[in-house]
């Protein structure tokens, strides 16, 4: 059994430390790794990505993220991830990580992801050059994405990405903004690996749950989403942990 | 003049708190007769307080219904089991 915790769209700044605190001091009891889906910050600024640290950093398990939009705003994408990776926060774009839990291997994937839309109203890549960059943006980081997810050899496999790979969960949210809230990329690249769930956030006024195509269940973890301070999903229920069996 | 209580108007909104130092991409504008209504949810108190000061000072005239919640933060009692 493997127990995630996730949450995205936390925004940090100063206003926000000791928020969050309280509820993750007890996450060592409730889950086994907290994943982030992204907009850590307001506006991307080193002195936030050091109150993200601050208020995410030093929990007793292990916190992987990817970056959103938001972290991008002051274009010191580079610097927020290196103050975050400096306090032992894993920060993924377009890679990999896997972690030993209970004798069980977690692979988390993750990439930012982009916007792009959703079967019979999305963007393509044709014309002016500057829509040709907007789509060729999201097919490359699909493409990180998928091959992502690909590399990796573990018992359950997690999407982690900012942006939505489905529509199901921007359900709330205007149908005019949904190009820009994911595309149906991510989601193509998740049902080409054996992953078995898919966390993003972005959609703050989105829904909970969905499912790709392929099967896979989505969960929009956006904060004004999930409405706590993280949700808990449970992977491999079935699986007997081998350090009990070992004890 | 007054300010009209217009498309134009929710647009300029939007862009206020999108554009600047707020950052808030998620707050709702609704017109409803003389007065626009904020709703949505943000992080914090001092994020919804300046996000009406913010708009007061921009549009004086305007009358403001502040609907804003900050988003609770509390760990969860429940597990959901992913198959
Ligand atoms: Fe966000
Ligand atoms: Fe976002």
């Amino acid at each position: 059994m493997i127990r995630i915790a996730a949450v995205g769209d936390v925004h940090v700044d100063k206003d926000v430390l000791g928020r969050f605190r309280p509820a993750l001091e007890e996450l060592p009891d409730r889950a086994d790794v907290l994943l982030v889906a992204g907009d850590l910050t307001r506006h991307g600024t080193v002195e936030e990505a050091r109150c993200f640290a601050t208020e995410f950093g030093g929990l007793g398990v292990p916190v992987v993220t990817v970056l959103g939009n938001h972290d991008h705003q002051s274009d010191l994408q580079s610097r927020v991830t290196e103050v975050l990776t400096e306090s032992g926060i894993t920060v993924l774009e377009g890679d990999a990580t896997v972690l030993e839990l209970h004798g069980h291997r977690l692979g988390v994937a993750g990439v930012k992801g982009f916007g792009g839309g959703f079967a019979g109203a999305c963007a393509s890549n044709f014309g002016e050059r500057e829509m040709k960059d907007f789509v060729g943006t999201t097919e490359v980081v699909a493409r990180k994405l998928q091959d992502a997810l690909l590399s990796v050899q573990a018992d359950a496999l997690v999407a982690l990405t900012h942006y939505a790979p489905v529509p199901d969960t921007l359900l709330g949210e205007p149908l005019e903004i949904y190009p820009f809230l994911g595309c149906y990329q991510l989601g193509r690249a998740i049902d080409a690996a054996p992953t078995a769930l898919a966390l993003h956030g972005h959609a703050h006024h989105g829904a909970e749950r969905g499912r790709t195509p392929g099967g896979v269940p989505v969960r929009n973890v956006a904060h004004p989403v999930i409405k706590q301070a993280y949700n808990v999903y449970q992977l491999l229920s079935e699986d007997v942990d081998l350090e009990l069996v070992a004890t | 003049m007054s300010t009209q209580l217009d498309e134009y108007l929710e647009a300029e909104i939007q862009s206020l708190l999108t554009d600047g130092r707020i950052a808030e991409l998620g707050i709702t504008v609704h017109r409803r007769e003389h007065q626009l209504v904020l709703g949505g949810e943000v992080e914090s108190p001092l994020r919804r307080d300046e996000i009406c000061r913010q708009i007061n000072s921009r549009f004086p005239d305007v009358e403001i219904v502040c609907d804003i919640g900050i988003t609770r933060a509390d760990a969860p009692s429940e597990v959901e089991e992913i198959s």
